[in-house]
């Protein structure tokens, strides 16, 4: 459903109201509404590239569009910080890092030195993610709300890392976590606030079906079988040699072909060394297609996803799984691993299947190819969920009731 | 002439209690300790977080259980535990005690799960405020259901029986007082949420209202 009304290339709430019900897109509007004149400031690391600033990117001109006046500052820093907070981002997502005094020095001395000035009159200051995180160690006299909105998981973190992060995360009115697992053991209160995924961008928009076999044919995928899909960059984590497994397993029982779609970022070398590993693994096998996309193949990855009959996420580690999400909300039965936030989307049974291990997979998978009609419901249950709890105007929702929260941080029942 | 009836909303935030059960004792644990709001989220607020669909167990603790600890005997029994039944948390969390200590007192050995598929107890922060929708007899009324959003059908037809400590919804309220129409308030507030998503739900009002005006 493209919408013509766009404010500076930007959606507007109201344009969601097709989507969500009018009723809803009221009830928002009125709670942004009730707070009157707010000024808010939101600080990462970049303003290009990477999911944060992706999400920044809608969600600032709609919360402008809602009265409130937002800045969005970045923290910025030399390629020495940039490498230790790096570094910290590994360990907090559980890989090996080594570290040494001097890095965790540069980290605060970068901090103090290069972290963004916060107006006295803000009402509300979101810090996002670890590199900006010690900056509120500058303002001990605050007045304003801060919260710190950590977009990894930190479910297996390194606790050199965050024992070190740790006091500073606790200076905050809040902190906000995608999944209760990802949260810790914290004296300020840990909201949840899950990613959303935007039904009116290039990568979700409706597309006929002439647009989609003009990109099937582009991308050189014939749809004379069943097509199985993993939109994934190409990592280990990802599972792209036990989706392989899965298919050579299905294909014993049913004439299909299984795409696997991707980025593989030029400066990660692991990255390009499994793509070239799964290429050799399928080399001469027409009906498995590896596709190496540029990371603005919005409308190709979004035509996949609508052509496939069945959507996997073979991933043994996922963030959220904002793929998958993506997946459901185009109507499409998903299978997907057990783990994180694809087992918090997926209602096992209901809108999708959860496996263990490759022969689970494709068992789910021919399961699916055999009932079409419960595939069908799958996918209307998948969308449905993701209507009502995972598009544009349900984070912008959640982030007003946040704001609200910090406002009246006592009682749970709040009368406005 | 009669008051008109007033939407409202009710809009949650979610936070963690910081407790978290890895088995049924320390379910238990937590049914006795967490806030009330928290039994609130996982009993009556995952109706509206399910309430496009009509799933096996509704309720969180009937999931999990059944689901992660496949305990299902004590699954169904909390699966069929009616929240509706009880106008104050503090009852609806007594009874969800009382089924679940039953339960350990018979049981031996209790698996325990590892940390990612622990249970987690959630708290919601609710705020209600007024849509600006009123309506003020049964053709408005019809109007403005078509355009109430979920949350609002959940705040009149399932949270005001704990507001107002009635075995009632406050519509049927309204409808029976105000509007002087008590088999149709009747008729509404027999549309059991456990059965019925809150989508048919809202379709079932509102066929039960145009019935009424015809």
């Amino acid at each position: 459903m493209p919408s013509s009304k766009k404010k500076n290339n930007h959606h507007r709430l109201e344009d969601y109201a097709p989507i969500v019900t009018s009723g809803v897109i009221k009830e928002i509007e009125e709670l942004a509404h009730l707070f009157g004149p707010v000024k808010m400031v939101h600080v990462n690391s970049t303003k290009e590239g990477g999911g944060v600033a992706e999400i920044l990117g809608w969600f600032i001109p709609i919360l402008e569009d809602l009265g409130m006046e937002v800045k969005w500052d970045t923290i910025t820093g030399d390629t020495e910080f940039f490498t230790v907070t790096k570094k910290f981002h590994n360990a907090l997502h559980g890989m090996h890092e080594d570290f040494t005094e001097e890095m965790f020095r540069t980290y605060l001395d970068n901090v103090q030195s290069n972290a963004p000035v916060i107006p006295e009159d803000a009402d509300f200051v979101v810090i996002h993610d670890p590199q900006p995180a010690a900056m509120i160690l500058k303002y001990p006299e605050r007045k304003n709300k801060w919260a710190w909105r950590c977009h990894i998981d930190l479910s297996v973190a390194d606790l050199r890392v965050w024992s070190f992060l740790r006091p500073f995360v606790e200076c905050y009115d809040a902190a906000v976590f995608h999944m209760p697992q990802y949260t810790k053991n914290l004296m300020s209160p840990q909201f949840l606030l899950p990613p959303a995924i935007d039904p009116l961008a290039p990568k979700n928009e409706e597309l006929t079906d002439e647009e989609m076999s003009k990109i099937m044919v582009k991308l050189g995928v014939p749809r004379d079988k069943r097509i199985i899909v993993q939109v994934a960059r190409f990592d280990r984590l990802k599972g792209p040699f036990g989706a392989i497994k899965a298919f050579q397993m299905v294909r014993r029982w049913h004439d299909a072909r299984l795409i696997l779609a991707g980025g593989s970022a030029t400066d990660d070398p692991e990255g390009q060394a499994v793509l070239a590993e799964v290429m050799e693994m399928v080399e001469g096998d027409e009906d498995i297609h590896i596709l190496d996309l540029p990371p603005d193949s919005h409308r190709e990855i979004n035509a996949l996803q609508r052509v496939a009959d069945v959507v996997i996420q073979n991933s043994t580690r996922e963030g959220f799984g904002l793929t998958v999400t993506e997946a459901m909300w185009k109507g499409k039965p998903v299978v997907g691993t057990d783990i994180g936030g694809i087992r918090h989307q997926i209602m096992h049974g209901v809108s999708g299947f959860l496996t263990h291990s490759v022969e689970g997979l494709a068992y789910r998978i021919r399961q699916l190819f055999g009932n079409p009609g419960m595939a069908r419901r799958f996918g209307t249950q998948a969308r449905e969920y993701v209507r009502n709890n995972l598009l544009v105007p349900h984070h912008i929702r959640r982030w007003l009731l946040l704001f609200h929260s910090l406002r009246q941080s006592n009682g749970d029942v709040i009368t406005l | 002439m009669a008051k008109p009836f007033q939407f409202f909303t009710e809009q949650g935030i979610v936070y963690y209690s910081t407790f978290k059960a890895d088995n049924l004792k320390s379910l238990l644990t937590g049914l006795r300790g967490v806030p009330s709001s928290s039994i609130f989220y996982h009993l009556y607020h995952s109706l509206l977080r399910r309430h496009f669909t009509t799933t096996d167990y509704m309720n969180d603790f009937a999931q999990w259980v059944w689901g992660v600890l496949w305990h299902k005997t004590l699954g169904e029994k909390l699966a069929s535990f009616d929240p509706l039944e009880f106008t104050r948390i503090r009852d609806a969390r007594a009874r969800l005690i009382e089924i679940v200590d039953n339960y350990v007192g018979e049981s031996e050995y209790f698996l325990r799960v590892p940390e990612e598929q622990a249970f987690y107890f959630l708290c919601v922060k609710s705020f209600i405020y007024p849509v600006g929708i009123k309506a003020s007899n049964l053709h408005e009324l019809i109007q403005a259901l078509r355009i109430v959003s979920p949350q609002s059908l959940f705040y009149h037809l399932i949270e005001s029986r704990l507001r107002l400590r009635k075995a009632s919804n406050d519509l049927s309220i309204w409808l029976e007082e105000d509007m002087e129409q008590p088999e149709l308030a009747s008729k509404i507030n027999a549309i059991s949420p456990y059965e019925y998503n809150l989508e048919e739900i809202r379709n079932r009002i509102i066929t039960l209202l145009h019935n009424a005006v015809k």
